[in-house]
């Protein structure tokens, strides 16, 4: 494949570093609303639903869309919509599931969820995994905008007589320094404020250039004619060719990446959590899905459909053998006129870095709450009931930053081997999702499913995963629905419905026979042989080192049904250690913890009964009590009438100009009534928190 | 001459395949009374999440029809 250089001219230069300076300042600027570490990871959960749906389009759309889509477009068509139409199965689950338990049970990371939900050491599993799949994210994302930003950059820079060659890992570096400067000072309200303005500018830039190229080709009539029937087709074949095909992509993306993202992703949890209140953060999650994606396909797709149109119409124009991962800037380039070409790609750069910027929060975020604050409560540094000063917990947080950022340009030499950025990000996807999708799944819906079920299901999984990966023919072919083998990068997407296979076989198997692992366990107690849980352990341990080593270093030493037998009845112990060692409560631990008991998370979160009683929103000038700083605003009866509300409920008060987005807010409750009609009375820590401003007018709503 | 598998099949996979998790969900919602339908604001996503679905299934028709007869 041919690597292009220097394409673009000098005003396409000056365009792109001016916009990425106007865009780092711009999120410099909202650093002054990070007050603590609530502000800077969940943005003091105050935003407007379509603040945080445009800020989900900037990270969704971003993160390797522009490149990996325009790839996939230009080689299979209108089929590189698929994966942007296919996400909808979960939004029910999501919804009125997983989304009220995150934000009702107070949680800052979904790590916390686990130790709540199940135990410390399924926490530190699952933070594992999260981090893991954070980093690898980052890691996808760097190696995007280093590929995006590759074809612009010539061969080699001479500095002082010195021949310095633009590479590839070159770049990257370079680029993540930048991020890390941007989000480590900015945190989660410059992300989403910058989102704003870059999710419309990627809009805009991936739709010009779309137009653009239609009208190219002579309108859309001619746009039309010119694609052969196969590649008009929203869907690819069903199941091949190997690299790019629907069974595949269905269970790889329509379901592990659907999850993933919806379920999984910290960076688009923090954006939910950054919501004003559950319903905004339902409504931005059905305009992203029902809207926003199926404009994003046409958005990061459209570059690969116009330049398949032109290189039918004119070959010579387009390389047939260039690089697929090129096709978005090249088509770009060729399409806009200079300094044009600069925006579309600095659009795409600085959404890039946004994409990343989130990973990195959200991975920082795990590492404050999941890894720095546990191993101080370990070291008797810090008690349980005790949070981190303020000032150190920042700090905390921005050094962490700055580790991770690192951590994922090394992620990048995992993926840097595959063809297209599309696969891997497929084979990362189809490895890394289902562990955690089957943890958080029946996690949060399945109120019998134990610790045990869950340790099981990550190590038992895990060690059948990496079989997976060292037989592929052998295991994943049988339910591989015919899609063809690719020697170097096997089963790329099916790999997932396997992994997804043998996760929900252990989690279920474990719960099923639960009683009888506590029966054994039990039993081991009452005999006094405690001892011989460790040769059980050590056997245990033993095994997965050896699922390890044979799967990293493909080594042939051991027969598949010899290391799967090894590996099954292993998955048994982990099972059995796990019911023996685990503290369990399983009535206090579910309670408000799982779907089955919203309405219980509700009463916890509001510490007393719900209010549900439908109410209007009141406009209102504010006044400031000085006698004393409670958390409590007070309203005249009137309203608080008209807002159906009672002393004790909580209210959200936000400044009344709406395309403010709830930047200046606050969460307060309800305090006893006065009488002057169209008056609230806050205190200094609302208006500290919620920068109100001197004469504009408040809007409340009762929250619950 | 493009099959079945290429037109039909990956359609019909699709939205039989995720329409099993997504009556699971819709199921599981009512069921637990997470999505309660007392409320008018929950009646209200109870439709949107049925449009959901056929919504998307008949853009991906429309597509398909488009591809091969326009």
């Amino acid at each position: 494949m041919e690597q292009l250089h220097n394409i673009g001219t000098q005003l396409d230069w000056i365009v792109l570093i001016i916009y990425m300076i106007t865009m780092l300042l711009f999120g410099s600027y909202f650093a002054k609303y990070n007050k603590d570490t609530n502000d800077f990871f969940f943005g003091g959960r105050r935003f407007s639903w379509w603040l945080i749906a445009m800020s989900i389009v900037a990270t969704g759309i971003s993160s390797h869309s522009f490149v990996k889509y325009s790839a996939m477009g230009f080689k299979y068509g209108f089929s590189s919509s698929m994966s942007y139409m296919n996400d909808w199965f979960f939004v029910p689950l999501f919804m009125f599931g997983w989304l009220p338990i995150i934000i009702y049970s107070r949680i800052r990371s979904i790590p916390e969820y686990f130790e709540k939900r199940f135990s410390p050491f399924a926490r530190f599993l699952v933070t594992i995994l999260q981090l893991l799949y954070l980093i690898g994210y980052v890691g996808i994302g760097f190696l995007t905008m280093g590929k995006a930003i590759m074809p612009l950059m010539p061969e080699y820079f001479t500095i002082l007589g010195f021949q310095i060659h633009v590479t590839l890992m070159g770049l990257i570096w370079a680029t993540a320094l930048i991020t890390g400067v941007y989000i480590t000072f900015g945190g989660q309200t410059a992300v989403i404020f910058t989102d704003l303005v870059q999710g419309t500018m990627l809009l805009i830039a991936g739709l010009l250039v779309f137009f653009l190229g239609i009208s190219y080709v002579g309108g859309l009539d001619s746009f039309w004619g010119l694609l052969p029937t196969s590649w008009k087709l929203p869907f690819a074949g069903f199941n091949s060719p190997a690299e790019f095909n629907s069974v595949g992509t269905f269970w790889e993306d329509a379901i592990a990446g659907s999850v993933g993202f919806l379920f999984m992703n910290m960076g688009l949890i923090m954006r939910f959590m950054a919501a004003k209140n559950v319903h905004e953060g339902r409504k931005a999650a059905a305009a992203n899905v029902l809207f926003m994606l199926p404009i994003s396909a046409i958005v990061v797709g459209g570059a690969g459909w116009v330049a398949k149109a032109i290189s039918i119409m004119n070959p010579n124009i387009i390389p047939p053998n260039i690089n697929p991962d090129s096709v978005f800037v090249v088509v770009a380039n060729i399409l806009t006129g200079p300094g044009v070409f600069g925006f579309v790609v600095a659009a795409i750069a600085a959404a890039l870095m946004s994409t990343v910027s989130t990973l990195v929060n959200a991975a920082s975020a795990i590492y404050v709450n999941d890894v720095d604050r546990p191993i101080r409560i370990w070291l008797k540094k810090l008690r349980r009931s005790e949070r981190l000063p303020e000032k150190k917990a920042m700090l905390v947080a921005r050094v962490s930053t700055i580790i991770l950022t690192l951590m994922g340009v090394f992620a990048v030499y995992a993926f840097v081997s595959y063809p297209t950025i599309y696969q891997a990000h497929a084979f990362f996807h189809a490895t890394l999702t289902p562990p955690l999708m089957v943890a958080i799944f029946f996690g949060a819906f399945w109120k019998k499913f134990t610790p045990a079920g869950l340790i099981t299901t990550v190590i038992g999984g895990i060690s059948l995963m990496l079989l997976g990966n060292r037989f592929p023919y052998e295991l994943i072919r049988p339910i591989a629905h015919g899609t063809p083998y690719d020697p170097v990068h096997p089963y790329t997407y099916m790999s997932a419905l396997y992994n997804l296979i043998v996760c929900v076989s252990l989690a279920v198997l474990t719960t099923i026979f639960q009683k009888q692992l506590r029966k054994l366990s039990n039993k081991i107690i009452d005999s006094k042989s405690h001892f011989i849980m460790y040769p059980i352990i050590g056997f245990t341990a033993l095994v997965f080192i050896i699922d390890v080593l044979v799967a990293v270093l493909k080594l042939e030493t051991f027969s598949l049904e010899f290391l799967m037998c090894l590996t099954i009845l292993a998955s048994f112990f982990v099972a059995l250690i796990s019911t023996h060692y685990v503290k369990y409560d399983s009535e206090r631990q579910i309670e408000g913890l799982t779907i089955w008991s919203i309405h219980k998370a509700k009463e916890i979160y509001k510490g007393r009964k719900v209010n549900e009683r439908d109410g209007e929103k009141v406009r209102v000038h504010w006044k400031l009590i000085k006698d004393d700083n409670e958390d409590i605003v007070n309203f005249s009866k009137k309203d608080m009438n008209k807002m159906a509300a009672e002393v004790g409920d909580f209210v959200y008060l936000s400044d009344a100009r709406k395309y403010l987005g709830g930047l200046k807010s606050v969460h307060s409750v309800y305090g006893e009534p006065h009488n002057e009609e169209g008056i609230v009375y806050i205190r200094k820590r609302h208006l500290e928190h919620g920068l109100f401003v001197e004469g504009k007018i408040l809007e409340a709503e009762k929250e619950m | 001459m493009l099959s079945f598998f290429d037109t039909w099949l990956p359609f019909i996979y699709l939205y039989v395949g995720g329409g099993i998790f997504f009556i699971f969900g819709l199921y599981l919602i009512r069921k637990t009374k997470a999505l309660d339908m007392r409320l008018k604001h929950h009646r209200f996503w109870w439709k949107v999440l049925i449009f959901g679905y056929f919504y998307f299934m008949a853009i991906h028709a429309f597509l398909i029809i488009a591809a091969l007869y326009l």
